[in-house]
């Protein structure tokens, strides 16, 4: 009963949903206010993003009429608990303590926000919805490639040093930093592209490209229905982040100054997404399924590469 | 002496040779019969798995050293398998009852049914490799008459299918026959063969292509697909989906772990790695960009073999359990996708992907069967899928830790494709998912109905199977796979953790959440229903559709991969025609000497005649 209570204060309260909704909140803050530095504006203040939010939870819910409705209304529900669960078992792991899953579960449940991003806007009958979501299923597919030879690179960097069944343990994997070697450093940034892919931000924004298809995947969605993809997005500014700060970074921890340094990480690689974000123009679908697989790929297999002989010869910075 | 055992093989396949040779009117009777006859081998197989072990045995001829037994056993591995496999037979049996697909000659199709069952009940009980043969060949041909009840141009796919699944089983055959002079039996729980020398490695490879081909992986796969065009859906969910995987990976685990010793660190754990990563990514990528439901389906049915060949090939605890779940956790969802597709082509007519879509508020049995199974068959958790491709992982990953051979230094390649294969598989069924349920419902498809009870309660009963086997993983581990692989210490193999059930529950309150902040807005504006937003243009709706079919042009059209996709599409890869290919020149030699002059032949027996004059006088010398 204790145990069920516990459970369910985590995952509503801390660091579940609210707590994760607050520090997401400053995040897509801090979103708009680097990117307002960089284009040499003053940028929102700190309760802007919140109060879109609630803004949109006030407006009329719009529902095409052709659109299959169950499945229209119950996609953002799906991916917003998605990431919830995901972002409940990263800080778990930060926490050092085992939740839910190990690091595949943690790759597979990522998948869930894009799956149901793409249903939704299947759902929505509009022609512009589904070019969004042939869009974002093809994205899915490039950053998946080198997402999972990144984490390839990061179970061969820490195998050596963990015991046996513990080798996919998020909490054990949060132990270690594979980014202090040359495949680590390697499978880290491309890594950190794909994460800037997931959050569909510039030069990735291909789903929803406003310019070209409306918004694309989000173009039926309006009112409450909308400010939940809103919600989810929100959340994910927290948790693919902190994904690379656990699996990359070494973790969090759990004395003072290490939660400042985890604190430091975190924002650093917000910071780096943000300045991709605003430094680079939108690439088309063919372009970007091209990167990932060809230049990320190859750059990948050379670091798996690295990092086997690193092990066999007992080379760490390789 | 358990007389039990007995029922579930020959009953049906007495009543099915019957069947075969009524006349064709009476197909209420053969439906009642093979519903009444496929339930209690059901029943049986109950009994048989709740009972545990037990053998009977009749001994029919003794020549020497060389003895033929009816030896039937109900060992655990088969039994729990039996279970799955007799139920599948009821399931499918109570789809046909009131499908309206276009069955020709339905005395055939419904007793090849039963022979199928029978023939399946004797692979898996049969404790002999003579008889364990005959049962395969009895499957392999009801296989060939059910594909070409499906009306012109099945016989194609049934010839094919026949032809590429007998040449594996004239392997089986000589396998078995080497098998038989190494070990000096018959008998399979006595039989253990080390593969340190060629011939056994000769053997096992055998044994193992006639698995594989039967189960569907490549190279020998193409024969699914074909039948998939052109076979009823009914007959693609029982075979290639449901029973064949059953069967092929059965003897697959038979001959690994019993049959023959495999050396962790030698090559043969490789061949299977390679089979099964090859067949999980290539076949994935061929069926991305299918046109047809069932053709797409069918090389899903070949690209999920990968996984489970390759949880075996890994030889560790978790991986084989694994693969052995993915087994059964790849007939369940596989069989219902077909059903759907089935339910899908009866209420509209096309299995075109182009000319569907929208059916999701139509038929939505049928759609909420096909996303659970959709999702299910692309690893989301916690559907059953994605428990049986964990534990793959886990023993891929384990076998790079543990072992020495190539194979196992490889463990990233064999990880990242099967990983990546299931985000693929996740991409085709997202096409799928677009074109026939969600999207917009093409005029011509306005009066859609869905299907009667008979055919949606199968899938629904499939699609909860993959629900249940998923959130409470654990249960089919513990009942059926750990005492069937003899694995004692449970979930202590595992080296990842995965709670499958406080994930459920954990979802369910996001979304809780969800339906709260919905809430809660629904109460400060209204729900207003509109047409689509169409930038201010006035569309006729067949114009606005988008159908699935154009998402991954972007990935057949790219330099390197178009070339394979053209490559494919003309049949270069398909040993089937590159057989084909060489059996034209061989017969074409023949044909050049076959002219029909008379001189022409007696030069030929005369040359005969003196070679064979020759080599006798070069004996006597």
């Amino acid at each position: 009963m204790i145990q069920a209570l516990t459970n369910l204060f985590w995952i509503l309260i801390f660091p579940g949903f609210v707590f994760t909704l607050a520090v997401g909140l400053v995040a897509a803050w801090l979103v708009r206010k680097v990117s307002a530095l960089v284009q040499y504006r003053v940028g929102p203040p700190v309760y802007q993003p919140a109060a879109d939010v609630m803004k949109l939870l006030g407006k009329e819910i719009l529902i095409p009429q052709d659109a299959q409705r169950a499945v229209f209304v119950a996609a953002p529900l799906i991916g917003l608990s998605g990431v919830l669960l995901l972002s409940t078992v990263l800080w778990l792991a930060l926490a050092q303590r085992e939740f839910v899953g190990d690091i595949i579960v943690a790759i597979y449940v990522m998948v869930l926000p894009s799956l149901a991003l793409i249903l939704g806007s299947s759902a929505s009958s509009s022609p512009h919805a589904a070019i969004g979501a042939g869009r974002e299923m093809k994205l899915v597919l490039s950053y998946e490639l080198p997402l999972l030879l990144a984490f390839v690179v990061v179970i061969i960097k820490t195998s050596g040093a963990l015991e046996a069944g513990e080798q996919l343990s998020l909490v054990a994997i949060a132990q270690h930093t594979p980014v202090l070697s040359i495949s680590g450093m390697l499978a880290f940034i491309v890594a950190l592209l794909c994460v800037q892919a997931k959050l569909g931000f510039v030069p990735f924004d291909i789903a929803e490209s406003e310019s070209e298809v409306a918004s694309g995947v989000m173009i039926e969605y309006s009112g409450a229905l909308l400010a939940l993809w809103k919600l989810m997005q929100t959340l994910m500014l927290v948790a693919l982040p902190l994904f690379l700060v656990t699996v990359f970074l070494g973790g969090i921890g759990t004395s003072v100054a290490s939660v400042l340094g985890g604190v430091g990480k975190y924002v650093l690689v917000l910071v780096l997404v943000i300045l991709i974000k605003n430094t680079n123009p939108r690439v088309r679908i063919d372009q970007a399924m091209r990167f990932f697989w060809f230049y990320c790929g190859t750059a990948l297999l050379a670091a798996v590469v690295l990092a086997t002989l690193g092990n066999y010869y007992g080379v760490g910075w390789l | 002496m358990d007389t039990i055992l007995l029922y579930p093989v020959f009953i049906p396949l007495a009543v099915g040779f019957v069947l075969l040779f009524l006349p064709r009117r009476a197909t209420p009777l053969f439906k009642a019969v093979t519903l009444v006859v496929s339930l209690l081998a059901f029943v049986c197989s109950v009994l048989i798995l709740s009972r545990g072990e037990g053998s009977y045995h009749w001994s029919i001829l003794e020549l020497g050293a060389f003895r033929l037994d009816l030896l039937l056993s109900a060992a655990p591995l088969g039994s729990f398998i039996l279970m799955f496999a007799m139920g599948f037979g009821v399931l499918i049996t109570l789809y046909s009852l009131n499908s309206r697909a276009p069955i020709a000659r339905s005395n055939e199709y419904y007793g090849s049914i039963l022979l199928t069952i029978g023939g399946a009940a004797g692979i898996l009980l049969s404790n002999h490799l003579l008889f364990l043969l005959i049962f395969w060949e009895i499957v392999t041909a009801s296989l060939y008459i059910l594909i070409s009840t499906g009306g012109k141009s099945s016989n194609f796919a049934a010839t094919k299918s026949f032809a590429m699944i007998g040449v594996s089983d004239a392997g089986f055959l000589l396998g078995v026959g080497i098998v038989w002079t190494l070990a000096g039996t018959f008998v399979i729980s006595d039989i253990s063969v080390a593969t340190t020398s060629a011939l056994p490695i000769i053997a096992f490879l055998l044994l193992m292509l006639a698995a594989i081909t039967k189960a569907g992986a490549m190279p020998l796969h193409t024969w699914v697909p074909a039948g998939g065009e052109y076979a009823p859906t009914s007959v693609m969910a029982l075979l290639p989906a449901a029973l064949d995987k059953l069967l092929g990976i059965y003897l697959l685990v038979l001959i690994v772990k019993s049959l023959f010793t495999l050396d962790p660190n030698g090559p043969l754990t490789t061949v299977l790695a390679v089979i099964g990563a090859a067949t999980i990514v290539i076949a994935v990528m061929i069926a991305m960009v299918q046109h047809n439901l069932k053709k797409l389906l069918s090389y899903h049915a070949v690209s999920q073999v990968g996984y489970m060949i390759l949880g075996i090939a890994t030889l560790t605890p978790v991986g084989i359990a694994g693969g052995v779940f993915h087994m059964l956790n790849n007939a369940i969802y596989k069989c219902c996708l077909f059903l759907c597709g089935g339910a899908v082509e009866e209420a509209t007519g096309t299995a075109d992907l182009e000319r569907l879509g929208g059916l999701g508020a139509k038929m939505p049995l049928t759609f909420i069967s096909c996303l659970i199974a959709a999702l299910s068959i692309s690893g989301i958790p916690p559907l059953n899928g994605f428990a049986s491709k964990w534990m793959v992982y886990q023993g891929v990953v384990q076998m790079g830790q543990t072992q020495s051979s190539a194979g196992a230094g490889l463990w990233p390649v064999w990880l990242v494709a099967a990983m990546f294969g299931s985000a693929l598989t996740l991409a085709s069924f997202v096409k799928i998912l677009h074109s026939v349920f969600l999207s917009r419902s093409p005029d011509a498809l306005r009066d859609v109905k869905e299907v009667p009870w008979a055919q949606t309660l199968p899938m629904l009963v499939l699609a909860c199977l993959c629900v249940v086997f998923g959130v409470f993983y654990e249960g089919p581990l513990r009942w059926f796979i750990f005492p069937a692989l003899g694995i004692t210490d449970g979930p202590a193999i595992f080296i990842g953790s995965w709670n499958s059930i406080l994930a459920t529950v954990l979802l369910l309150i996001g979304v809780g959440v969800g339906v709260g902040v919905l809430w809660i807005a629904a109460f400060a504006k209204k729900v207003r229903i509109v047409p689509t937003w169409t930038c201010g243009e006035i569309q006729r709706n067949d114009d606005m559709i988008i159908p699935g079919t154009h998402f991954y042009k972007t990935i057949s059209s790219m330099g390197g991969l178009k070339q394979m996709y053209g490559g494919q599409e003309r049949g270069y890869f398909d040993l089937y025609n590159q057989g084909g290919r060489v059996g034209l020149v061989l017969t074409g030699m023949l044909r050049w000497l076959h002219t029909g002059v008379l001189p022409m032949y007696l030069t030929w027996v005369t040359l005969g005649l003196l070679v064979v004059l020759l080599c006798l006088v070069a004996g006597i010398w």
